[in-house]
C-alpha cells in the first residue's frame, strides 16, 4: 500500500485569516419576516427595530422579534418568530459577523428552540446540548432566545 | 441564496445557486426540514428522540425506530466492524464520564470495546445486547443530516450548492466550492484551501468556540479501545462520497492515523491529518485540488 505523504502547504495557502472581519448577510428584516409568516399581510412595529406583530386580515398571527448576540469574536443577528401562544416557530440567522474571515467554515454553536415557550424554559444542559457535545457558544444563543421569550413570550393578544 | 438556522447544536448554512428564487426557497425550506427531522430523531439529549428511547429501553426490548435512525445505526455498526472497533457509537458513557455529554453514565455500562453491543433487526428495530449500553450518534448523524439535505436540494432540481453544519459539509453540482481547512492548533490560520465538488468533507480536532476563545479546546474524540481522549493527532479532515462516511471516518483517523489507509480506500475516502508535532500528512489518494 502506498505511503502517506508529508504535505507542505504552499506558503501562499498558509494564510492568516484573522485580518479582516467577515460578515455573511443572510436576510434583511423584511425578508425574514416574509419567510417566517408567508401569509401575513402586514407587520406592525410594536417596539422600534425590535418587535413586530404579524397580521393577516386584521388578525394577529404571530410575533417577530429581532435580537443580537454579542460574543468575543462575533456578532449574530437573528430573529425569533413566535406563534400567538408565545411558542417559538422558528429561529433564523439574519447576519453573522466573525473575525476569522473569508470563506472559512466551521464555527460550531447553537441548537434548537422550536416549540419552546415561556412555560417550558430553555435549559442549557437538557434542551440545547449539541448532538455531539455542546460548545460554550450555544449558551449565548440559548440565553438570547430565553430573553426573547421572557420579554415577548407571553402571547401577542 | 444563502440561509442559516440553528440546528444540530451548530449553525447549519445552506447556500444554493442556479435556480429560480421561488424554487430555491422551497428547496431550502425542505432541506432545513430534513435536518430538523434528523435532529429530533437522533438527539442524545431528548428522551423522546429515537436515541433517547433506545438508551432507555433497548437493552430490555427491541425498539422500532424511524427508517433514518435505522439507516444511521446500521451504517455505524458496519463502520464499527470495518474499523475494528475504532468507530463506536457506544462511547456515550465514556463521553458522560468526561463531561462531554450530560448525565451520569450507568453503573453497569459495559466497556466500549464491546463491539457487538448492537443488534440491528428487521422492521426497523434495534436492540442492545447488554444492560447499560448507551449510544450517541453525534459522530455520524450530522454527516447524515447533511446528506439528507443535499438529497432534498437535488430532488428539488437545485443545480448546485453547499450544505455546511459547523464545518462538516457537502457540495453538489457542477460548480466546485472553495473551502479553507483551519489549522487545528490555531483556528485563525488556514492550512489549506481546496475545491470540492460532489463530495463531502468533515473535520475533527480542536473544538473552536468563537465566543470564548481563539484557542482550540480539547478534541472530543474518544479512543473507543481505551475510553480516553485520542492524542498524537490534533486534527483530521476526511473527504468522502457521503458526509455520513466523512463524519464517521474523522474519528477513525484521529485514533488510527496512517493505519486508517485500507479503510479509507474501501470507502473511497481520503484524509489529511495534522500531527501534534506540526507535521501535515495526506493519505495516498488525497487529491491535490487546491483552489485558485
Amino acid at each position: 500500500m502506498p505511503d502517506w505523504k508529508s504535505w507542505t502547504a504552499p506558503a501562499a495557502a498558509v494564510v492568516s485569516i484573522t485580518s479582516s472581519a467577515h460578515a455573511v448577510q443572510y436576510l434583511s428584516i423584511p425578508e425574514a419576516q416574509k419567510l417566517a409568516f408567508p401569509s401575513a399581510t402586514s407587520f406592525v412595529e410594536t417596539q422600534p427595530g425590535r418587535a413586530w406583530k404579524a397580521e393577516a386580515g386584521g388578525r394577529v398571527i404571530g410575533l417577530f422579534v429581532f435580537d443580537r448576540v454579542i460574543g468575543k469574536h462575533l456578532f449574530i443577528d437573528y430573529a425569533v418568530a413566535l406563534d400567538p401562544g408565545g411558542r417559538v416557530v422558528r429561529v433564523e440567522i439574519l447576519q453573522y459577523r466573525e473575525s476569522y474571515g473569508g470563506e472559512v467554515r466551521g464555527a460550531g454553536w447553537l441548537a434548537q428552540f422550536v416549540g419552546k415557550s415561556r412555560q417550558s424554559p430553555l435549559e442549557f444542559n437538557k434542551d440545547i446540548r449539541n448532538i455531539s457535545g455542546a460548545t460554550l457558544s450555544s449558551m449565548h444563543i440559548t440565553e438570547g432566545v430565553k430573553r426573547v421569550l421572557t420579554a415577548f413570550g407571553g402571547g401577542s393578544r | 441564496m444563502r440561509r442559516a438556522r440553528p440546528l444540530l447544536g451548530t449553525f447549519v448554512d445552506v447556500s444554493v445557486d442556479g435556480g429560480a428564487a421561488d424554487d430555491m426557497t422551497a428547496a431550502v425550506e425542505a432541506a432545513f426540514a430534513a435536518v430538523g427531522k434528523v435532529h429530533r430523531l437522533m438527539s442524545f439529549h431528548d428522551p423522546a428522540s429515537d436515541v433517547g428511547r433506545l438508551n432507555r429501553d433497548a437493552a430490555a426490548v427491541a425498539i422500532a425506530v424511524d427508517p433514518w435512525t435505522h439507516e444511521v445505526i446500521t451504517a455505524a455498526v458496519d463502520l464499527n466492524r470495518r474499523s475494528n472497533g475504532l468507530f463506536d457509537i457506544t462511547v456515550a458513557p465514556a463521553l458522560q464520564r468526561l463531561g462531554l455529554l450530560p448525565g451520569s453514565p450507568p453503573a453497569d455500562a459495559p466497556s466500549p470495546i464491546a463491539g457487538d453491543a448492537i443488534e440491528v433487526l428487521g422492521d426497523h428495530r434495534i436492540r442492545f445486547r447488554r444492560a447499560g449500553t448507551r449510544i450517541d450518534l453525534g459522530g455520524i448523524a450530522k454527516g447524515f443530516a447533511i446528506d439528507r439535505a443535499v438529497a432534498v436540494l437535488r430532488a428539488h432540481g437545485v443545480p448546485h450548492g453547499v450544505v455546511d453544519a459547523g464545518g462538516d459539509l457537502a457540495a453538489f453540482g457542477a460548480v466546485a466550492a472553495p473551502i479553507h481547512i483551519r489549522d487545528p492548533r490555531n483556528p485563525c490560520r488556514s492550512i489549506a484551501r481546496i475545491a470540492i465538488a460532489n463530495e463531502a468533507l468533515a473535520s475533527s480536532g480542536g473544538r473552536l468556540d468563537p465566543f470564548a476563545s481563539s484557542n482550540a479546546a480539547a478534541p472530543a474524540v474518544i479512543d473507543a479501545r481505551t475510553g480516553t481522549p485520542a492524542c498524537g493527532i490534533v486534527g483530521a479532515t476526511v473527504r468522502a462520497p457521503s458526509c455520513m462516511v466523512a463524519d464517521a471516518l474523522t474519528k477513525v483517523v484521529m485514533n488510527a492515523g496512517e493505519d486508517a489507509s485500507a479503510l479509507l480506500d474501501d470507502l473511497r475516502a481520503s484524509a489529511l491529518l495534522v500531527r501534534s508535532d506540526g507535521d501535515i500528512r495526506v493519505s495516498p489518494s488525497w487529491r491535490d485540488s487546491r483552489a485558485a
